[in-house]
């Protein structure tokens, strides 16, 4: 009896996934479980805030180092894109330039706790405690920091469910920030991230910054906008037999422990 | 089972499906994840027998749906299976044998990581075979420290019952 209830479920959630009265009971639901959900993590904080300081005290020397080493990187590199940046806005100025969406500026960021994280093999989704009610909408990007997360794929009044980059679905259009090679960014064969379609023809280097690549086509707009930081390159190979070059990334946002995000709601509607 | 045995189990399914969701989940360990309410599940279906463990594993899937805002009724399909076939053991040949939580918890772990492998397949969801296969050994192995706390705990909020309260249709013989 309780498994045909189960079937019965399953196949009506299925059916209208983000709509209809299951969906509206799922959503008061999920209201009515946050308070707890609420309240046992903040039990486990103390927990978890021990656990981070004892495993950071651990790998602080080696961290320090290197953090030393990549700021004077990044400090040059900041100074060279401030200039760039500059210059850029001046010429689009001039030029009166046309462009989608651009990140940061005409988002709206609706900061939100996380109240489900991903478990599991099969879970690349998670719960955040921002729903329809703070104008979260269904295809909102969804970023930690500056670093992409995801997308809104299921919205309910409180609540809304955010499916990861790292779902085998989910796809992401990127660009290599240096060599403005174009590709999609999505999960590999091997469950790790992977910049898919790039010609072997084309230049892409270990380090190498991906940031999604905005609407090229007014007719179908891409769900990111421009600028989102996706991930650096770990590695590029390639074989006679692969049309393309296989290129791992790693994602800059750590998705397996999220304890809050940013979603990212235009100020203009689409 | 008595009403106050009731509430108790509901009380205890309800905790370690909120705790599963919010904290647990988050826990990675050479990819997997320790599963708390499936310990618990377990433990109560052993101690209450089938009709209870069923019943326990559909109001615990279905709360985890809800909360972490998946399809609704996925897990409870799966985890109402496995309370019913543990129940059933523990009322025939599990009964008063001190491995049988172990044995159950690691039986169970794997039976639930490919029902839902399964389910999630024929729904055309993401089912990664690799990464489950991968993770099992490491799975088994962090249900299996938290079986013993977790029994303990169960079986001290719940009194273990009488044989013939378990099940009418299964006697024992010898």
């Amino acid at each position: 009896m309780l498994v045909f209830v189960a079937l019965a479920l399953i196949t009506i959630a299925f059916r209208s996934p983000t709509s209809g009265p299951l969906h509206t009971v799922q959503g008061a639901g999920s209201t009515a479980l946050r308070p707890f959900q609420i309240a046992a993590t903040r039990v486990a904080q103390p927990f978890r805030d021990g656990y981070d300081y004892v495993s950071g005290l651990s790998s602080a020397k080696s961290q320090l180092k290197h953090e030393k080493a990549l700021y004077l990187q990044v400090r040059n590199e900041a100074i060279a894109n401030k200039a760039a940046a500059a210059n850029a806005q001046q010429l689009e100025r001039q030029l009166r330039f046309v462009q989608g969406t651009r990140f940061p500026q005409d988002f709206t960021a609706v900061n939100t706790a996380v109240i489900s994280p991903p478990g599991g093999a099969f879970a690349h989704s998670l719960a955040i405690a921002a729903g329809a009610a703070n104008g979260v909408r269904i295809d909102s990007p969804v970023v930690s920091g500056d670093a992409l997360v995801g997308i809104v794929t299921n919205v309910y009044p409180h609540s809304a469910k955010v499916t990861l980059l790292t779902d085998p679905n989910s796809f992401a259009a990127a660009v290599d920030l240096r060599s403005r090679v174009h590709g999609m960014v999505h999960t590999g064969p091997s469950g790790t991230l992977i910049l898919d379609q790039v010609p072997k023809t084309q230049k892409v280097r270990k380090n190498d910054v991906l940031v999604t690549t905005g609407t090229h086509n007014a007719r179908y707009p891409d769900l990111y906008p421009y600028g989102i930081q996706i991930g650096r390159v770990t590695s590029v190979g390639a074989t006679d037999t692969a049309v393309y070059l296989q290129v791992q990334v790693q994602p800059f946002a750590n998705l397996g422990s999220l304890s809050s995000v940013s979603v990212l709601v235009p100020k203009k509607p689409r | 089972m008595t009403l106050g045995d009731g509430v108790k189990a509901a009380a205890l399914l309800f905790v370690a499906a909120i705790t599963q969701v919010s904290i647990f989940s988050e826990i990675h360990v050479f990819g997997a994840v320790p599963d708390v309410l499936l310990v618990t599940l377990v433990a109560f279906a052993l101690l209450r027998g089938s009709v209870a463990g069923a019943v326990g594993g559909f109001f615990a899937g279905l709360l985890v749906d809800t909360a972490s805002l998946g399809t609704l009724g996925l897990t409870s399909l799966v985890l109402t299976l496995a309370g019913y076939w543990i129940g059933r053991y523990g009322e025939t040949t599990g009964r008063d044998r001190a491995h049988a939580p172990f044995l159950s918890v690691a039986v169970v772990t794997v039976l639930y990581q490919f029902g839902l492998l399964v389910v999630h397949f024929v729904l055309g969801e993401n089912a990664p075979a690799g990464a489950v296969v991968r993770s099992l050994v490491p799975a088994i192995v962090l249900n299996l420290i938290l079986t013993a706390p977790l029994y303990a705990l169960v079986r001290r909020l719940l009194r273990p019952t009488e044989p013939q309260e378990l099940s009418a249709e299964v006697q024992l013989l010898g």
